[in-house]
């Protein structure tokens, strides 16, 4: 079967890209000091619907953006996962933070998750402890440009589960390296 | 409880009329850049040419996000006793990602190489891009506010003080 784009063209692929830019539901899962920053930048002084980005969906059924602002424990990160799951199709989300994108001054903490990525796809990163509303409306629009760039079909495009993934290269490797290797490579 | 029905109702408009009579303070962000307060922290700044690589601020940093390579290198001096050794940056990183913008690292440098700088607009696709090399790290330079000025009223600095001292001393 051949790809939409190719079916529809150009323009219908621009039409659906325009559309999905600029109407993100947006579900907050704010789960430390970050989530405040999130709702300023919610509120009239910095506004994100300007964006096109529409605050507090129902739930995540209804939602295609989550932001995950603040620390990421262990314990709640089934619940993440369960509730992007939950989320239909053409998902996006947003870690905001340093303690979603890495653990932060957590990391080496017993009970964080290192980063909301070990769970579930993150498309932007956006760093601060916590970031200033600027920085997240920075992000939106670094999110839009990438929604405007990408390939977009019926269902969104499907990004590899970085559990899964994990999962079967580690299978693959047969071995702790995979998992343990460095995020850069070493200087000469 | 008591009173005039629709009073509740009258407050809310009333209130809500107040408001449409003054302007919008939203901040249009995209279209115009933020006002921001001089020491705000958004990214930190690195001055190269100031390091000789202490370790102070690696050491110090609560999240261990810097990382530092260095190596040593021999001066040879024509008419020393012997060489000299001085310290060679090969590697400045900061791991934004994990930073918590705590300052640390710049309160303790003791050759003012590290500088706080006002810019926010570094979210990336790619977590790996938030580590910013010393090469990203310098960029940064060009972008540190200037430092605010003397307060009128506070003491005057030192060096003020003892060059006013020596004027005088010259002039009486």
């Amino acid at each position: 079967m051949a790809s939409l784009p190719e079916v529809l063209g150009e323009p219908i692929r621009f039409v659906l890209n325009w559309g999905r830019r600029y109407s993100l539901w947006v579900f907050n899962f704010g789960l430390a000091c970050c989530a405040i920053e999130f709702i300023a930048t919610s509120m009239g002084r910095h506004d994100f619907i300007r964006l096109g980005v529409i605050p507090f969906a129902h739930g995540p059924r209804q939602a295609d953006l989550m932001v995950v602002s603040g620390t990421v424990t262990d314990k709640m990160a089934p619940a993440i996962k369960r509730l992007y799951d939950q989320m239909p199709e053409p998902k996006y989300v947003i870690s905001f933070g340093a303690c979603s994108n890495c653990g932060g001054p957590y990391w080496d903490s017993y009970s964080v998750t290192k980063g909301v990525d070990q769970i579930v796809p993150v498309d932007v990163y956006v760093p601060g402890c916590p970031p200033r509303p600027e920085a997240l409306l920075h992000g939106i629009l670094q999110l839009q440009e990438r929604i405007a760039a990408e390939e977009s079909g019926l269902g969104g495009v499907s990004r590899p589960d970085p559990a899964a993934s994990g999962r079967s290269a580690s299978a693959a490797a047969g071995s702790a390296a995979a998992l343990t290797a460095p995020l850069v490579p070493a200087p000469e | 409880m008591s009173g005039v029905p629709g009073t509740g109702l009258a407050k809310g408009l009333a209130v809500t009329l107040g408001a449409m009579t003054r302007r919008a303070h939203t901040r249009q962000y995209p279209d115009t850049p933020p006002d921001l307060p001089p020491r705000s922290r958004g990214v930190i700044a690195l001055l190269e040419e100031n390091c000789t690589v202490c370790m102070l601020c690696a050491r110090e940093c609560p999240d261990w996000c810097i990382y530092i390579d260095s190596h040593k290198e021999e001066v040879h001096t024509p008419g020393a006793a012997r060489a000299r050794q001085r310290n060679v940056l090969d590697r400045f990183a900061i791991d934004f990602s994990l930073c918590m913008y705590c300052g640390i690292c710049i309160e303790v440098c003791p050759f003012d190489a590290l500088f706080w700088t006002p810019e926010f607009e570094y979210a990336e696709h790619d977590i790996r891009e938030l580590l910013h090399e010393k090469g990203r790290l310098g960029e940064w330079m060009v972008t540190v506010p200037p430092p605010p000025a003397n307060d009128p009223n506070g003491e005057p600095a030192k060096e003020e003080a003892a060059a006013r001292k020596a004027a005088e001393g010259a002039a009486g």
